[in-house]
């Protein structure tokens, strides 16, 4: 009797499953209609909501569009604007920046926005010691409150590029009623005074934001965004066919977006990217202690072979470390020369006889599915002079980022933490931070040249920019680094999507999305 | 029944030792393996001392024996630790609990279309022996077995999701839907019990594709296991025998044959149900589905210990309770059976 009635039981279950699997037919699509809903696409993750900590591309866009700094990015441009604060004032020795801040404004629990509430958030960062913290400690010696709607930052030496500093999300101002003062807050959807809110999060599966309505300025196109956390780039693909999501962000696969473009219910578009990809020399380690020989790899190496087998053309070949678009960007590496990679070989030591025999280091996931590939065309590349043998080496990036420093030759990748060619050249080769990243760079001429860029009157004087130029052609000689591509920034939307700006500073403006 | 219950008793005690032995060598294996949690969480390039801090702060400085010690204390009071990397300091119990439902959801619906389906093909096979819809049904089993999982996933994906549109391919509920009220964590039931049919309607549409996919793939073992076990039954003689008392054909084959090919067939289950609950990895990437199975492979590459120790912990005591849940099944079912 038992027997019999477990045998129904289990065709009970198999009924109601086939009787789901008939009658629940219909697929569904993203749009709403009424009150604008985006829903959106990404293989990214949130690490961590609190700004105090967070040190990640998508964790960033989501503060972009969440929380406002003093000063950000005009979208579409890498031209700072007024955010929060309305002007500020810089003292005659560049070392005291007084904002002025916006009046009548509040936080998403209702806390006024004032002074107070700036300098509470930034001693917060001091008390944390977060990941990002060196963004404000380094440069911020102490906040000062001057009254309620204006705050004053003493810095501990002039530094002519806070203003960019100010703009990244370490100085974001949080509710002081909402985020604990010297905790972090990973999972808090607190949120800070951004032209949305956080509704709803739910970890690596979903976030919900509606339109703040407290907001200051223009109310963002569509009232509510979703965010869906994808774990397989192919699967985002099917889901923004399927109309599951309007718009793909980061990323799809190269080869997605060749395929997509045909698709006459999709869009993709593109955009200036100011991810950099690039090989570190350890300049301490045998053979790469030999400028000559990390001169011969820079002649040799096919960027363009780079771009089309393993990018796909969602790269272009880069000269500098500085990014192509960026103020004071020169084309300071030569061209491939394969004779001319073979004559420094050559004068270094080595033979078709005698090759020079080096490892290349890469990391399979952590940049995707396409490292392999690029590590395969480069050895393909420096193995074509005939002198150079290259033994493939990879790591999970757990390792890997525990090796820097014992691998002599491996790939890595760069997003800007603010938009400024300091950022992209400093911490590769300043004495004082290139052990960091591995390379182990030294040259008093270099650093001369950093201390004067840093240091300059104007930020964007040509003073600066002749010291840049100059950072750069050093480069090309040293070759601490050698940069290889730079990164396109490739959006796939419905067609029926609009308001999709694209900018080098790479985070996306939700509030501009919108559909017909 | 008492010794089904000293019995019961000795394996749950034989448990214990089974998982120390598997703490003790996940925790050496982790420290051993290549790989830092704290330099896999941060930005590259940061400063050696900020490094040491963390580390220091976490714990990580301690000697391997120290940090074993206090691993093992934790366990012994059920507290499984805080996470290391990416994010630091969220209880391991709470993340795995957020992520077990999910994937007992899925593996319960995928081991259902591996019943349905598998056990019920193989019976029909054995049934109609030698006819084209044997051949048919064992060259299915083949080739469903053959084909890699998250490829049989993409092809429905893309047939019932792109093509069709029959079926969302992605998460566990429509962004638009509003997720049941959390009673089990298993939204089809959570929906159910709350009478929340909008619910219900969407989360059984979002596990369709996933337990479609495990589930047929996992079929194929079953067809020809059932089969072959129904073929050795449908020899005996207490089949010929009410063959001759004139019971119709149907219920001497799905009523007293298939009853008694079951017991092998549920052991294969219940350890396939134990693997689904640890290892539908690949399942849960396709589909995006929030589970155990992803959460532990995100977890290994960012070398987060107390997460990986966590969740083996927690995949031990499921194969072993599911195992020694399948010993008590066959005393139910074949009442011959006497421990």
């Amino acid at each position: 009797m038992y027997k019999r009635k477990f045998f129904f039981v289990l065709l009970a279950l198999a009924v109601v499953l086939a009787v789901g699997l008939t009658a629940c037919g219909g697929g569904k699509q993203a749009s709403t209609g009424a009150g604008k809903t985006i829903v959106i696409g990404t293989t990214d993750k949130v690490t961590d909501l609190d700004p105090a900590n967070a040190y990640d591309f998508h964790t960033w866009e989501i503060f972009h569009n969440t929380m406002d700094t003093l000063l950000h990015y005009k979208p579409g441009t890498t031209d700072l604007e007024p955010g929060l604060a309305e002007s500020y004032d810089v003292s005659d020795d560049g070392k005291e920046y007084t904002f002025h801040l916006r009046q009548g404004l509040k936080f998403p629990d209702g806390t006024p926005f004032n002074a107070e509430a700036v300098k509470w958030s930034i001693d917060r960062v001091f008390k944390i010691q977060g990941d990002p913290n060196w963004l404000v400690t380094s440069f911020v010696d102490h906040v000062e409150v001057v009254d309620d709607y204006t705050v004053k930052f003493v810095l501990k030496d002039a530094v002519n590029y806070f203003p960019l500093l100010v703009a990244t999300y370490p100085y974001a101002p949080v509710s002081p009623k909402c985020y604990p003062a010297d905790q972090i807050a990973s999972d808090s959807t607190c949120g800070g005074i951004g032209h949305y809110k956080i509704e709803k999060w739910t970890r690596d599966v979903e976030m919900d934001l509606v339109a703040n309505p407290d907001w200051y300025g223009d109310p963002p196109k569509a009232g509510k965004v979703i965010v869906k956390y994808f774990a397989d780039a192919t699967t985002m693909r099917l889901a923004l066919e399927n109309g599951e999501i309007d718009i793909a962000l980061k990323s799809l696969n190269p080869t997605d977006y060749a395929d997509l473009e045909k698709n006459p219910d999709i869009q993709v578009i593109e955009g200036p990217g100011a991810q950099i990809r690039y090989i570190v020399f350890n300049s301490d380690m045998a053979p790469f202690d030999n400028k000559l020989v990390r001169e011969a790899v820079a002649y040799a190496v096919d960027r363009q072979a780079i771009v089309d087998k393993a990018f796909q053309g969602t790269h272009e070949p880069l000269y500098s470390m500085v990014p192509m678009g960026m103020w004071s960007h020169i084309d300071a590496f030569p061209k491939r020369d394969l004779n001319k990679a073979k004559e420094l070989l050559q004068e270094a030591g080595y033979s078709a006889d005698k090759p020079l025999e080096i490892d290349l280091w890469w990391t399979p996931t952590h940049y995707g599915d396409t490292e392999s590939d690029v590590a395969s065309v480069v050895k393909a590349a420096l193995e074509e002079t005939g002198m150079i043998k290259v033994n493939l080496q990879s790591a999970e990036w757990a390792t890997y980022t525990d090796q820097f420093g014992s691998m002599g030759m491996f790939l890595l990748g760069w997003y800007p933490d603010y938009m400024d060619p300091d950022n992209y050249t400093y911490p590769f080769a300043a004495s004082d931070a290139s052990d960091d990243i591995g390379s182990n760079y030294k040259s008093e001429q270099m650093d001369a040249y950093f201390k004067s860029e840093q240091t300059a009157t104007d930020l964007r004087g040509a003073e600066r920019q002749k010291v840049f130029e100059d950072i750069q052609k050093l480069w090309a000689v040293d070759v601490p680094t050698l940069p290889l591509t730079q990164g396109k920034l490739l959006v796939a939307a419905r067609s029926n999507v609009t308001g999709i700006v694209l900018d080098p500073v790479m985070a996306n403006h939700y509030f501009l999305f919108d559909k017909k | 029944m008492r010794s089904l219950g000293r019995y019961l008793l000795v394996r749950t005690l034989l448990t214990i030792p089974m998982i120390f032995v598997l703490v003790t060598l996940v925790f050496l294996i982790l420290r051993v393996m290549p790989g830092d949690p704290v330099k896999s969480s941060i930005r590259p390039g940061a400063p050696q001392e900020y490094i040491d801090e963390i580390r220091h702060t976490l714990g990580l400085d301690k000697p391997l024996y120290v940090q074993y010690g206090e691993y093992l204390w934790d366990l012994l009071h059920f507290d499984l630790g805080t996470t290391l990397s990416p994010v630091r300091g969220q209880s391991v119990s709470e993340q795995i609990w957020e992520h077990f439902p999910a994937t007992l959801e899925l593996a319960l619906a995928g081991i259902l279309v591996t019943a349905v389906v598998g056990v019920g093909a193989g019976a029909y096979a054995a049934h109609h022996r030698r006819s084209v819809a044997d051949y048919s049904l064992r060259l299915y089993a083949i080739i469903v077995y053959a084909i890699p999982v998250f490829w049989l996933g993409l092809m429905f994906q893309l047939i019932f999701g792109v093509w069709l549109r029959w079926f969302p391919i992605a998460g566990r509920i429509s962004s638009l839907a509003v997720a049941p009220e959390h009673v089990t964590g298993l939204y089809t039931l959570d929906s159910l019990l709350t009478g929340n049919w909008v619910a219900f309607k969407d989360s059984v549409m979002h596990l369709i594709l996933p337990a479609m996919t495990l589930g047929l793939y996992l079929s194929g073992v079953f067809v020809r296991l059932t089969r072959s076990n129904m073929l050795q039954i449908l020899k005996m003689d207490f089949i010929t025998a009410a063959r001759a008392r004139g019971i119709p054909e149907r219920t001497v084959v799905y009523g007293h044959a298939l009853k008694n090919a079951l017991i092998p067939i549920i052991t294969m289950m219940g350890l396939q149900f134990a693997l689904l609950l640890a290892g539908a990895v690949l399942t849960e990437s396709t589909f995006s589905w929030p589970g155990l199975g992803r959460f532990l492979v995100e977890r290994i590459t960012y070398r987060d210990f107390p997460s990986i120790q966590g969740a083996v912990v927690v995949f031990a005591v499921l194969v072993a309770s599911v195992s020694l849940l399948v010993d008590v099944l066959y005393a139910w079912i074949d009442p011959r059976i006497r421990y």
